[in-house]
């Protein structure tokens, strides 16, 4: 078991926008936008951190 | 139990490429349906909304209702704010309109629809269907209830953040020095020239610009596009636009009334844009002008190729690359040399220092320019500053 960090998206409207930077720009493809709800692959995700560098707003955190 | 569908073209997304690609496609003949996930076209906005003109006639598009702004030209600042203006004639109409995003859109969209294209919204795309090593449509959400859509020929026109290329296996990934994150404010009560689309340069906005689009009563679209491979902390765009604002009494009186995100390719575009039944076009291809981040024009006048090839191939019952690749070809023949030129100034650009970038604007001061050409501006920059134009002489 490999030990990931965490991977948070607030995508409940307070700080997300729904822009879909992130989406695009994850190399793996494990990030979905469906409207208003953004949800992510854990199993997928390596945790390498563009989207946290891709959001304007700052709503990806990775603890 | 929704039905599943069959059709000649469909077209994924709904966004000015999209609605082009269709238009054009049902046009020459096709039977068309575009889908898109949103509720409503065009909206939420995502956009400058700034837009070059002279394309306009050369795809069909009549300029209507979704015209905000006629401007006279762009202005460039330096770090210092020292002024480069070029007006509309020099700029070779990179600026020209700035416009209703949503409103141009739906007017896209409804020009598709005149032509026979079937639209359905709130229909999202969930994978592509294959059939004999072919793309054959896609697998699709409308309202929640899954269905199939079969297709002689699909089109993945979903956008920056596309599925459909990635899902058919073509490269569409970009580096971290080719994606902007971008994040705007349209403002109400500011005091801005409503002649001109306005851009900063230099640290104010690592690797991108800032910008002022004005519109007409006292609004003006007010955003940033930051390099991610300069992206320091979380949120920076935001961190830089509103630290920008504040230098600026102009705008910090303003009151923002939207606020717009999103990432801006300013890539290469993709290496292979077809594949067996499919085709991408618009921002899915990597189409966006790398110096200005513009993608309307070049998704427009692609889609246009994209929906005559889609309606030959069905025409001729072959959707196969070696068939669809005289749409590769065409858009390439119109598009492409500017783009890679573009991604070239682009690279240099983002190397220069605040000291760089004032040095050349002020060069330019008083110096008027036959015509506006990289070529041209570093012989003027040459004249006054030697030491800066050596970087350049790959240009020259």
């Amino acid at each position: 078991m490999v030990n990931k960090k965490s991977l948070h998206i607030e995508s409940s409207g307070q700080l997300c926008i729904y822009c879909g930077a992130c989406v695009g720009i994850c190399p793996l493809n494990c990030i979905y936008l469906d409207e208003t709800r953004i949800t992510f692959d854990e199993r997928v995700c390596t945790r390498c951190e563009i989207c946290v560098k891709a959001c304007p707003v700052g709503a990806i955190e990775i603890g | 139990m929704v039905q599943n569908l069959k059709t000649d073209v469909l077209v994924i997304g709904a966004g000015p490429a999209g609605s082009m690609t269709a238009k054009w496609a049902a046009k020459n003949g096709a039977r068309v349906l575009m889908i898109e996930k949103r509720q409503e076209i065009g909206s939420p906005v995502r956009c400058g909304e700034g837009m070059s003109k002279s394309w306009l006639p050369e795809v069909g598009i009549t300029p209507g209702a979704w015209v905000n702004l006629e401007v006279e030209g762009a202005r460039i600042f330096s770090p210092r704010e020292q002024v480069f203006e070029i007006n509309e004639k020099h700029a070779g109409n990179e600026v020209g309109y700035v416009v209703e995003r949503d409103g141009f859109d739906k007017a896209l969209a409804i020009d598709a629809a005149n032509a026979g294209t079937e639209i359905r919204l709130k229909t999202a795309a969930t994978g592509i269907l294959k059939e004999g090593g072919r793309v054959a449509g896609a697998r699709v959400k409308q309202f929640g209830e899954p269905f199939e859509i079969r297709a002689t020929v699909t089109i993945g026109a979903d956008g920056f953040e596309s599925q459909v290329g990635r899902w058919a296996g073509l490269p569409t990934n970009i580096a971290l020095r080719d994606m902007d994150t971008c994040l705007q404010y349209r403002m109400t009560n500011v005091d801005c020239d409503t002649r001109y689309c306005d851009f900063y340069l230099g640290e104010v906005a690592p690797g991108g610009y800032v910008w002022v689009f004005p519109k007409a009563d006292g609004l003006a679209n007010v955003g940033i596009g930051v390099q991610l491979s300069k992206v320091r902390g979380m949120a920076d765009p935001r961190t830089y636009l509103d630290a920008w604002i504040a230098k600026h009494p102009a705008y910090s009186k303003g009151k923002t009334i939207d606020v717009v995100g999103g990432g801006v390719s300013i890539s290469q575009p993709v290496k292979q844009s077809v594949t067996d039944g499919l085709m991408l076009v618009g921002d899915a291809a990597r189409m966006i002008d790398p110096l200005t981040g513009g993608g309307i024009a070049n998704g427009c006048i692609a889609g246009k190729i994209c929906g005559e090839v889609a309606a030959q191939a069905v025409h001729a019952g072959d959707p196969s690359r070696a068939f669809l690749d005289r749409y590769e070809k065409g858009w390439r023949a119109k598009l492409e040399e500017k783009l890679y030129r573009n991604w070239y100034a682009k690279e240099k650009l983002c190397t220069l220092s605040d000291a760089t970038f004032d040095k050349i604007i002020d060069a330019l001061q008083g110096v008027r320019l036959e015509k506006l050409s990289v070529h041209n501006i570093l012989k003027a920059v040459h004249d006054k500053y030697p030491d800066v134009t050596k970087e350049f002489e790959a240009f020259l």
